[in-house]
């Protein structure tokens, strides 16, 4: 699904250029979960973020779904995001000013579907991560975990191949960590591929392979002995 | 303590610049305007305020109804003022003047000069009016006939350094006069301003001809109410005689016929701003200009205002937490309060340092347009800096109070949480005050493009005639009167030269009037005189209604016949004028004389737009001093050095000159074209500031949905989606603001456009067009910073918090 090839980014600000990342090449397949480590500042995010299609590489090569995408457009990467592509954060990201419901709608409206499939989709989803008592509420009025979970959920709402997360319990406790961690692995065994940014060891032994980052460079890389058990 | 308030206001405008220039220069701007406007008023309303005792000096009037015909006009009768002085004790002094429209050729030994402002006065003048003496003494200047009283700027032309007491100054080449005194420019504006006096002592005691201006000062003290019914009673005795001699009816006959007359006072201040009557010595200043340039301070003022109270809250977001550490390190609300309204009142002084600069470098043009002679130091000085001063504490306290208050109630735990930016206080207000802004700018741009449309009217209106390439030369000696009709073809040798003709006076002068019947009617109606030739009507390319033009076979000033206006037909109530003959008197004994009516013409105004036109009559006279040429538009300049040639051949004691009709007949429209101008300027202005602050607001907007806008992009809004949705919500406020602006200004501008005779019909279409122009402005000041914001890299935006 995702092949990666020579990809480097670099920061250039009026001082230094850091290479954030440096020559990275790695393949992920369809329906596989992976999970991203590192020390803080060695590249996740920016790599995510570029799988994400979020940001521009500075060289390389980025193939998704068998198409070269490094050198295209804002635009044409948009277009291909909103179709494919779900992203969780650490911090949440939903908007203080929507409710629980219309925060899980908002990519619905700009992938144009029609309103009544909105309500059905959304409400299928809401349902599914046991949060429908507080659709009408806002964010500031749930826990960090059930907030989590609205944003999982918004993340999920398109039915995306690909899920995106950067350190997605990063700001919960274990309990709440934990029942998202279960949302993810459910929504790998029904299909979806996942790539998790995380430092947590234990999150990481839910998924099939860890790639190890350091100084933008990919050390090393390892099957999972405990994804199947987990599954 | 202060010392740390003013180093965190100083550092906090250095680190939000561009805010703060915004903020400081709508300010600015808005001061200046007011300074300006000020400064305006002031001036406009220190006229006469020099003289001494000014509140005690009126000007009489009268204001007539003969025949449905209405006359109100600052004149009186020759004896008029003698009787002021002698036969009433309230009265300290009265003075009687005449004046003329037209330049005077003044001559001293060899130095020729044209003198415009020139009054016959009696020797008690400069008992009513203080001038300052240089030389000479105001008591009996004027008393000797043949006097001359100079200003020192005529002085300084007839004579140069020389002493000039006891010289003699030629008027004319008709008259020599001896000077007797010398005066000083006065200090401050007056309804009139004379180069030179006249002494002009004689009475001629007819009560029914008011072909002058009398002024008297009552004594201190006196009682004005029961002074003006004595003067109305005694004159209305005085008049009597006349009325039965001339009207040959009796005077209560006279107003049983449904006729009104009366004298009037009008105390001197009154006159420049409130005085537009009939023959006003010099076009008056109108209290309207004084309306609408405080109505654009006070909405310049508001504009202005607004966008500091909107961008201060705006960006309250930023110094939430600043608050909320101050509170927490054991501030109290109230200094919290303290510390930001200095930081307003810092702003709003600086923004004042700024507008007297503005006020120094735009006064040249403001005195330019308006023709006026404003000077930011004068007298007044002390004044105006009180003024601007309570202004400016008044915005940095009231403009400052809304965000001191609504900084200084964050709770010091939620907004070191980060909550501050939930709050939803202050949407509300700030979106009222953008509705009241743009209502303010939509009404200037409305009132605006009405303004011009007017303006725009009048300068298209049909005229009547035709003004341009027709040049009017006066004649001034009594030969070149008298042989003028022999002189013509000498001017027709040149191909150029279309036309020549004359006429007692052209559009742009006053005409007089006199009584006139028709035969067999006891009515008598005043109409307005006009002494022609038989080339008139061509050279003007007046139209013919009915009837003919005067010609040589005809017609001659031996035998009377007239043409007269549609107007006067209408007035007249006549059904077919070509039939019925006019009658005039031809002496003041009463005898009338008649005339056949032979023509009637198209109406042709002589006056500005805020007069209808007059009732007129025409003749055939050589009683006329002005002379008009219409030529070719080809070789104009060459044609009329052709003309000045010929002519200094005929009059070589006076040098010759000439002024365009369409020019002269312009200048009528002048004021109101030049307060358009600056009701341009200043709309321009307040539309600038407003959107400078709506670009303040709108960037702060954006900044403050950083975080959602990187949101929706990572969902997949595209940019056009994000502009839209930030531009929506200023686009509602703007048409909120149009629904309030429309009806007010439709309402002002109705009241605007009655002070004209002839106004355009309300259009809807400037209306339609501010509310398309607020839109634009709106957009393009919102779109470029929702531009930005939505083309921001979400990336970034999602890091923070
Ligand atoms: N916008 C930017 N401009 C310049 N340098 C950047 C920018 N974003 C990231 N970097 C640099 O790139 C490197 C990688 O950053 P990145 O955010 O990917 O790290 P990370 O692995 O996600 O760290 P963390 O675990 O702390 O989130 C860091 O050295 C960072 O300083
Ligand atoms: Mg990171």
């Amino acid at each position: 699904m995702i092949k990666l090839k020579n990809l480097t980014k670099v920061y250039r600000t009026e001082e230094l250029e850091s290479t954030a990342l440096n020559q990275i090449s790695f393949e992920i397949n369809q329906g596989e979960f992976v999970s991203i480590m590192g020390p803080s500042g060695c590249g996740k995010s920016t790599l995510l973020n570029i799988l994400g299609m979020l940001d521009k590489p500075e060289s390389g090569s980025y193939e998704f779904l068998g198409k070269e995408i490094a050198q295209y457009n804002e635009k044409q990467r948009s277009e291909i995001r909103k179709k494919n592509i779900g992203f969780i954060f650490q911090n949440f990201n939903l908007i203080d000013e929507l409710t629980v419901f219309e925060n899980i709608e908002l990519p619905l409206i700009y992938n144009k579907i029609n309103s009544s499939e909105r309500k059905k989709r959304v409400d299928e989803i809401i349902q599914k991560i046991g949060i429908s008592h507080r659709s009408n509420h806002y964010p500031q009025q749930l826990s960090g975990g059930q907030q989590q979970r609205v944003a999982v959920a918004r993340a999920l709402v398109t039915n995306p191949s690909l899920i995106l997360a950067d350190e997605p319990t990063g700001n919960l406790d274990t309990s709440h960590g934990n029942e998202v961690m279960d949302l993810l692995c459910k929504l790998n065994e029904s299909g979806t591929t996942i790539v998790m940014v995380t430092h947590s060891a234990h999150d990481a032994s839910f998924s099939n392979r860890t790639i190890n980052l350091l100084d933008g460079k990919i050390v090393s890389e390892k099957e999972s002995k405990l994804s199947q058990a987990a599954v | 303590m202060f010392k740390n308030y003013l180093k965190v206001a100083l550092r906090s405008l250095n680190k939000n610049r561009i805010y703060a220039f915004i903020n400081i220069l709508g300010l600015a701007l808005g001061l200046a305007v007011s300074i300006l406007v000020f400064l305006f008023i002031k001036d406009e309303t220190s006229y006469e305020k020099h003289w001494d005792g000014y509140e005690r000096i009126y000007r009489t009037g009268i204001k007539a109804d003969m025949m449905g015909q209405k006359m109100d006009a600052p004149v009186s009768c020759s004896p008029m003022a003698n009787a002021l002085r002698t036969e009433f004790t309230d009265v300290e002094s009265a003075t009687r003047i005449q004046t003329g429209r037209q330049e005077i050729l003044m001559r001293h030994d060899q130095t020729k000069v044209y003198i415009q402002h020139i009054a016959q006065a009696d020797s008690s003048f400069f008992n009513v009016f203080n001038y300052e003496f240089i030389h000479g003494d105001p008591k009996t200047a004027l008393k000797e006939s043949n006097s001359i009283v100079l200003s020192e700027e005529t002085k300084q032309k007839l004579f140069g350094d020389q002493s000039a007491m006891g010289e003699v100054v030629n008027y004319d080449n008709r008259r020599d006069l001896i000077v007797t005194g010398i005066i000083k420019e006065p200090k401050g504006h007056a309804h009139f301003s004379f180069d030179l006096f006249i002494s002009d002592n004689d009475v001629k005691n007819v009560w029914i001809n008011n072909g002058w201006n009398t002024y008297l000062k009552l004594k201190k003290g006196a009682d004005f109410n029961s002074f003006e019914q004595q003067m109305k009673t005694n004159f209305m005795k005085k008049i009597e005689p006349d009325v039965e001699r001339f009207l040959k009816v009796s005077v209560d006959e006279f107003f049983k016929q449904g006729n009104a007359f009366e004298y009037q006072l009008m105390p001197i201040k009154d006159i420049h701003l409130y005085s537009h009557k009939d023959f006003e010595i010099q076009q008056n200043g109108n209290i309207m200009y004084i309306y609408v340039f405080l109505g654009i301070a006070f909405l310049v003022l508001i504009i202005a205002g607004i966008n500091f109270m909107n961008l201060s809250t705006a960006r309250s977001g930023k110094r939430a937490k600043e608050v909320g550490v101050r509170k927490v390190s054991g501030a109290s609300r109230k200094m919290l309060i303290f510390q930001f309204l200095v930081e307003s009142v810092i702003q709003s002084f600086i923004a004042l340092c700024l507008a007297y600069i503005l006020v120094i470098v735009l006064l040249p043009g403001f005195n330019n347009v308006l023709e006026t002679n404003i000077s930011l130091l004068n007298e007044y000085f002390s004044q105006t800096l009180l003024f601007s001063i309570i202004i400016t504490m008044f915005y940095g306290l009231f403009a400052g109070s809304y965000p001191a208050f609504f900084l200084s109630s964050f709770k010091p735990i939620s907004v070191l949480k980060g909550d501050f930016t939930k709050s939803k206080n202050g949407a509300f207000l700030r979106k009222a005050l953008v509705v009241t802004q743009f209502t303010a700018s939509t009404i200037l741009i409305i009132g605006m493009i009405i303004i011009f449309k007017q303006i725009d009217f009048l300068h298209n209106k049909d005229i009547g005639f035709k003004g341009d390439q027709v040049i009017i030369v006066p004649i001034q000696t009594d030969q070149m009167a008298d042989n003028f009709r022999d002189y013509k073809s000498i001017f027709l040798k040149n191909s150029h030269v279309q036309s020549v003709s004359r006429a007692s006076f052209f559009p742009g002068d006053l005409p007089n009037q006199s009584m006139y019947a028709l035969e067999g009617s006891q009515e008598q109606l005043p109409l307005w005189n006009m002494n022609v030739d038989y080339d008139f009507f061509k050279t003007m390319s007046i139209k013919l209604a009915e009837g003919r033009f005067f010609n040589r076979e005809q017609d001659s000033d031996s035998i009377p016949t007239f043409i007269v206006n549609e107007t006067a037909v209408n007035n007249l109530n006549i059904k077919n004028p070509l039939e019925k003959r006019l009658g005039t008197f031809i002496n003041n004994n009463g005898d009338v004389q008649y005339g056949k009516i032979v023509g009637v013409v198209k109406d042709f105004h002589i006056e500005g737009f805020n007069q209808p036109i007059r009732p007129m009559v025409m003749r055939i006279s050589n009683y006329t001093w002005f002379t008009a040429f219409k030529i070719s538009p080809e070789n104009a300049s060459s044609t009329i050095s052709f003309i000045e040639d010929e002519w200094n051949k005929l009059e070589p004691t006076h040098p010759f000159r000439y002024t365009f009709l369409d020019k002269k007949f312009g200048a009528l429209l002048r004021q109101q074209e030049n307060f358009g101008t600056m009701f341009l300027f200043l709309t321009i202005l307040a539309i600038i500031i407003s959107a400078m602050g709506l670009y303040g607001l709108a960037s702060y907007t954006a900044e403050q949905r950083t975080k959602e806008i990187g949101i929706r992009k990572v969902l997949g809004a595209s940019v056009s989606q994000i502009m839209n949705m930030l531009t929506k919500d200023f686009i509602k406020l703007v048409l909120i603001a149009n629904i309030f602006a429309w009806p007010i200004t439709f309402l002002l501008a109705k009241n605007w456009l009655s002070n004209f005779s002839y106004q355009i019909d309300m259009p809807i279409l400037p209306y339609i067009f501010a509310t398309v122009l607020a839109l634009i402005i709106a957009i393009i000041t919102v779109s470029t910073q929702a531009y930005i914001a939505a083309n921001s890299n979400p990336v970034n935006s999602l890091k923070y918090e």
